[in-house]
């Protein structure tokens, strides 16, 4: 039996699809650090970053890398309305209220692109060349590479952003102490509206990146999102470094259960480590900054 | 001619009050449920009866009753979530999975062993219950955004186990010819014979959980629901009543899902989706978060939008989606709440306005 180059091959596409999860999640932690809401439409960034491309691509004949900074703009700008448009009104809600808003954003935000760019699942062509190479005895195609790299350069970009300057400092102060924050005039609003902009841009890269390799279809959203979270909690909820392991652990273990159950409880597997480290360890891997305050 | 402008004010108030006081006549009181003494048999509960049980007959329309008996069949389940989410304030986003396992439990007792549908009812509740019970004790120690969380990791696991598991649920295509649900010899096989039996089954549950809230359980879920520190100081088990409640809101969605697979007669994973869950919880919210009554009204008036939306087709879902977010913004505290508090503000208003006014005069 040669399940040994077939585990390598899982764990090679259980590591890609793990940087995809990573990248959901880190959009996750940017949101939470600025205002510890959770933003269940987040999956729907992913979808839209994805389908939008496609669209400029294909029906409006844009050149590709043009195509990708539009999709990227063009979901950064659905993240800014979706915060003006709900979260700004509902910023004193309760989390009940704040999660089924949300969730109705993802229900309207998944139809809406249906209806505009069709309900089939669409695939982009790769970044540079389709020719898979191979290294051990596994096939490896160049665009898992583009999603490792932009992964790894995004994680950068955000621990700069949120540990080198004075922006991420007071994203992160108008969470941990809002009262503080307020007192030193930080304005929590813009930063809770900057962090969905950065959020909903990340997530658009993650599709963008995905598309070419795994298809994307109108209503592939929430279980991403749902993903990505579960990502963010096994690692640690609110770190960046935390979003990235989980993510990617998330992500092999995901892939190598296929090996041994059938493909179909792909999905369960997901959550059923989302319990178990709920129940167990739910401050995460490497822990959180956020756990021991009342709110959770 | 200061006398005058008074009398002028009560009865423009009056106007205004006499709405105000029929609406009164209609709408329960909220401190009927919060009250220790048990009240008597009220004008206004025999008027909700009377009009339960003529409104069929009087408006004999087949659409209409089928609509009513499944507002009944998720009013029972937003009833159940409402004892957890508004009383106990845990969030749930997983019930969708317990309605699920009743109507699953139904389905497969009667179509493959044949046992009697009144049986196959009583049985399904109780799967449920233990479903609540293991997954309860593990994960009702989180709170806010992880318990939303977990719930709905759970209600996802059941989806997956129903769709894979090929040979016991049928597996994406479901389960059919589920028999109606008959007792003695007595099948309930019209839309008006199940309209009865879905609006008394609510009955009997909504007596039960108005017995419960004003008990002392009742009690302890509101204490636990303002502040479970404090509730455990008091002498509240905090993780045994919480563990309880959800047990309790567990078997209303278990009666709640055999009731559906003996009235619908099919049983699917397409059913028993997120998107249910969803729905729920709007029915409470809208209801209003600690109130019986309300998910009632939450349930006929979500079920009535989406027939209404069903029209449209392709355009329903994103219409949907702006609904709820709009009644999430405009109502977050339940239509009933937020509508009496406007009202009172306006009259207020109004007459204030016009002191004004006359005073500029």
């Amino acid at each position: 039996m040669d399940l040994w180059p077939n585990i390598l091959q899982l764990l090679s596409s259980g590591i890609t699809i793990g940087a995809v999860y990573a990248m959901v999640a880190l959009g996750f932690v940017t949101i939470s650090r600025a205002s510890q809401i959770i933003n269940f439409a987040q999956g729907e960034f992913v979808m839209l970053g994805g389908v939008t491309t496609f669209f400029l691509l294909k029906s409006v004949n844009i050149p590709y890398p043009l195509a990708i900074l539009m999709a990227i703009s063009i979901v950064v700008i659905i993240g800014f309305l979706l915060y003006i448009l709900v979260i700004y009104p509902l910023r004193k809600a309760s989390v009940l209220i704040l999660i089924m808003a949300t969730l109705g954003v993802s229900i309207f935000l998944s139809s809406t692109s249906g209806l505009i760019f069709g309900t089939l699942p669409k695939a982009l062509p790769p970044f540079s060349g389709a020719k898979p190479f191979q290294v051990w005895g596994v096939s490896v195609v160049p665009q898992n590479l583009w999603v490792l790299g932009t992964t790894f350069i995004l994680l950068i970009i955000l621990y700069l952003l949120s540990h080198r300057t004075l922006l991420g400092k007071a994203m992160e102060a108008s969470s941990t102490d809002p009262l503080g924050a307020d007192l030193l005039g930080i304005s929590r609003n813009l930063m809770t509206f900057l962090a969905f902009g950065v959020s909903a841009g990340v997530g658009a890269i993650a599709g963008i990146l995905i598309t070419p390799i795994f298809f994307t279809s109108y209503n592939a959203g929430p279980l991403l999102g749902l993903k990505g979270f579960i990502g963010a909690v096994l690692g640690g909820w609110g770190k960046n470094s935390g979003a990235i392991l989980g993510g990617f652990t998330l992500g092999i273990i995901e892939s190598l259960s296929t090996a041994f159950i059938p493909s179909g409880y792909k999905d369960g597997v997901a959550f059923a480590i989302l319990l178990v480290i709920l129940y167990f360890r739910p401050k995460g891997i490497l822990g959180s900054p956020f756990m021991d305050s009342r709110r959770w | 001619m200061v006398d005058l402008n008074k009398k002028e004010y009560r009865k423009r108030e009056f106007l205004y009050l006499v709405p105000l006081w029929l609406l009164s006549l209609i709408v329960p009181d909220a401190e009927d449920l919060y009250s220790y003494q048990r009240k008597e048999f009220k004008k206004r509960d025999f008027f909700y009866l009377v009009v339960l049980l003529l409104l069929p007959l009087a408006w004999h329309d087949p659409h209409f009753h089928h609509l009513m008996v499944l507002a009944g069949i998720y009013a029972i389940l937003a009833m159940g979530l409402s004892l957890f989410l508004g009383y106990a304030g845990q969030i749930s986003l997983g019930h969708a999975a317990f309605f699920g396992i009743g109507a699953y439990t139904t389905a497969i007792l009667t179509t493959r062993y044949g046992l009697p549908t009144f049986l196959a009812f009583w049985v399904s509740a109780g799967v449920a219950a233990s479903a609540a019970y293991l997954i309860g004790r593990p994960i009702l120690k989180l709170k806010g955004y992880f318990l939303a969380l977990a719930t709905l990791g759970f209600g996802e696991i059941f989806l997956v186990i129903v769709r894979e598991s090929q040979s016991i649920t049928g597996g994406v295509i479901g389960i059919f010819n589920i028999p109606y649900l008959s007792l003695a010899g007595f099948s309930f096989d019209s839309y008006l014979k199940q309209y009865y039996l879905t609006w008394g089954v609510l009955l009997g549950l909504l007596l039960f959980s108005k017995n419960l809230v004003r008990s002392k359980v009742g009690r302890a879920l509101l204490a636990i629901s303002a502040s479970e520190d404090a509730a455990a100081s008091v002498g509240i088990n905090v993780a045994k009543v919480k563990t309880g409640i959800f047990v309790i809101s567990a078997i209303f969605a278990g009666f709640a899902g055999s009731l559906f697979a003996c009235i619908m007669a099919t049983a699917n994973p397409e059913a028993f989706s997120l998107g249910l869950s969803i729905l729920i919880v709007m029915m409470v919210i809208l209801g209003g978060m600690g109130n019986l009554y309300g998910p009632i009204f939450g349930s006929i008036l979500l079920t009535y939008l989406m027939d209404i939306l069903g029209r449209y087709q392709e355009w329903s879902l994103p219409i949907y989606g702006v609904i709820l977010i709009l009644l999430l913004i405009f109502f977050p505290d339940g239509i009933g709440t937020r509508l009496g508090i406007r009202l009172i503000y306006l009259i207020s208003y109004w007459s204030k306005k016009r002191r004004r006014d006359e005073g500029k005069l």
